[in-house]
């Protein structure tokens, strides 16, 4: 058959999918909680080893102090990421059963996989920037408090704002790398839902 | 120049295997269905109604034969082309409804338009339009969850006709329904069939849905058992 196909385009543009996926992790917040959860407290503990690591070197600079980060702290920190990323993954894979029907319905509607997996990295990254900013902060307060204590609060008042400001950025990149990881094989089963059996699906 | 019917299958055939057997769900149907026409596929459960669904929405491939819409043979189409089909030509209704539970009334109906590439602001408008339309102008915001069963499948009627397609797949409408918002839901797909000339085709048990279609297919093991012209007339 020579019939000119008059097939047009079909869109899901990024502006979409995070309107989309910021409402979904508005209107499900309770369940999202889990997986934001996860995020903030992994971030939390590393940046509150980072910054206390910070502190100490200026510390060291300025006034010779010998107070460091202990190796196994590090340690501590990468395996507390890890479980972090294995629970993400968990709590994704279930949102992703919860949504067969939704991820069915919208692939009815024209979704393509590639919009689906769009829809759940985009939400993927809503919770890792609300997380990590979250952690962050909790991160900062527990080592100010905990360096407070040990060097003293007058000294952290004159270190410069440049090394926490570093550290927030490179915290806010890792936290969206973890959570993209994370998140990249419950989004893969998502996308490649076939829409017959997700329909069929009964949650 | 356009044939009068819309959609024709060819020796339409789908088998599935389950526990080494082979199950013919669809077994060689031909069917030509009319543009504008209201088609009931009636038959019982387990019959095929829901493959023969699922081959014409192009969201499963037939094993043997072929589904042409509008002249095109959709088994050649690849993935694009099947999305791009089930946005902007086919509207799905469903049994049950199968709104997204986190997303309004309006927001449901205006989420096909965002896959056409419709403007965001565009799309609210034309939701909105459909809505009012159905008799849900004061239910715009609300979430499906909100609403009752009757109203929530009118907006998922709704969200069928955003892109105005032009053919509507209703998969037992009306079977979550009671009798009489079952009836208001007939009278307004009768209605959209009429006065925006999409073609309907409604799988149903249910004999009011029967009454009011101009065709009626039954199918029995996979293979149409008689094509009825009219509705059946319940009176007898």
């Amino acid at each position: 058959m020579t019939r000119t196909r008059e097939i047009g385009r079909i869109t899901f543009s990024l502006a979409d999918a995070f309107r989309l996926g910021y409402d979904n992790v508005k209107r499900r917040f309770n369940r999202v909680v889990f997986s934001m959860a996860a995020i903030t407290l992994g971030i939390a503990f590393f940046s509150n080893i980072s910054l206390m690591d910070a502190f100490f070197r200026v510390y060291a600079q300025t006034e010779g102090g010998s107070l460091q980060v202990e190796s196994y702290q590090y340690w501590l920190v990468l395996v507390s990421l890890a479980v972090c990323v294995i629970s993400i993954t968990n709590s994704m894979l279930i949102a992703v059963y919860e949504r067969y029907r939704e991820i069915g319905t919208m692939k009815c509607l024209g979704a393509l996989d590639q919009h689906i997996l769009k829809l759940f990295l985009v939400e993927s990254i809503i919770l890792s920037l609300l997380g990590g900013s979250l952690g962050f902060g909790i991160g900062l307060v527990a080592s100010l408090i905990s360096c407070g204590f040990t060097i003293g609060f007058h000294f952290i008042l004159k270190v410069s704002l440049t090394a926490p400001l570093t550290l927030l950025g490179e915290t806010i990149l890792l936290s969206i790398t973890l959570s993209t990881v994370a998140t990249m094989y419950p989004a893969y089963r998502a996308a490649r839902l076939n829409p017959v059996e997700a329909l069929r699906y009964e949650v | 120049m356009r044939s009068d019917h819309i959609i024709e299958t060819e020796d339409l055939a789908r088998y599935f295997e389950l526990g080494g057997e082979v199950i013919r769900a669809l077994d060689g149907v031909n069917l030509k269905i009319r543009r504008g026409e209201y088609l009931s596929i009636v038959g019982p459960s387990g019959s095929g109604k829901t493959t023969i669904f699922n081959m014409i929405g192009g969201l499963d491939r037939p094993t043997r034969g072929s589904v042409i819409i509008d002249g095109v043979n959709i088994s050649q189409l690849d993935a694009y082309e099947l999305a791009w089909l089930r946005c902007r030509k086919i509207g799905y209704i469903f049994q049950t409804f199968n709104l997204i539970y986190t997303l309004t009334a309006l927001e449901n109906v205006a989420l096909p338009t965002i896959f056409a590439g419709v403007s965001r602001d565009e799309g609210a408008k034309k939701a909105e339009t459909i809505l009012r339309s159905v008799g849900l102008g004061d239910r715009l915001n609300h979430r499906p969850l909100e609403l009752s069963a009757g109203q929530q499948q009118r907006v998922a009627i709704a969200r069928a006709m955003a892109n105005d397609p032009a053919i509507i797949l209703a998969d037992e409408p009306t079977g979550n329904l009671d009798l009489h918002t079952g009836i208001e839901v007939i009278k307004l797909l009768r209605e959209l069939n009429n006065t925006r000339g999409v073609t309907l085709i409604a799988a149903t048990h249910d004999i009011k849905m029967i009454g009011a279609s101009d065709r009626t297919v039954w199918i029995r093991d996979g293979k149409i058992e008689k094509i009825e012209e009219g509705g059946v007339n319940l009176k007898e």
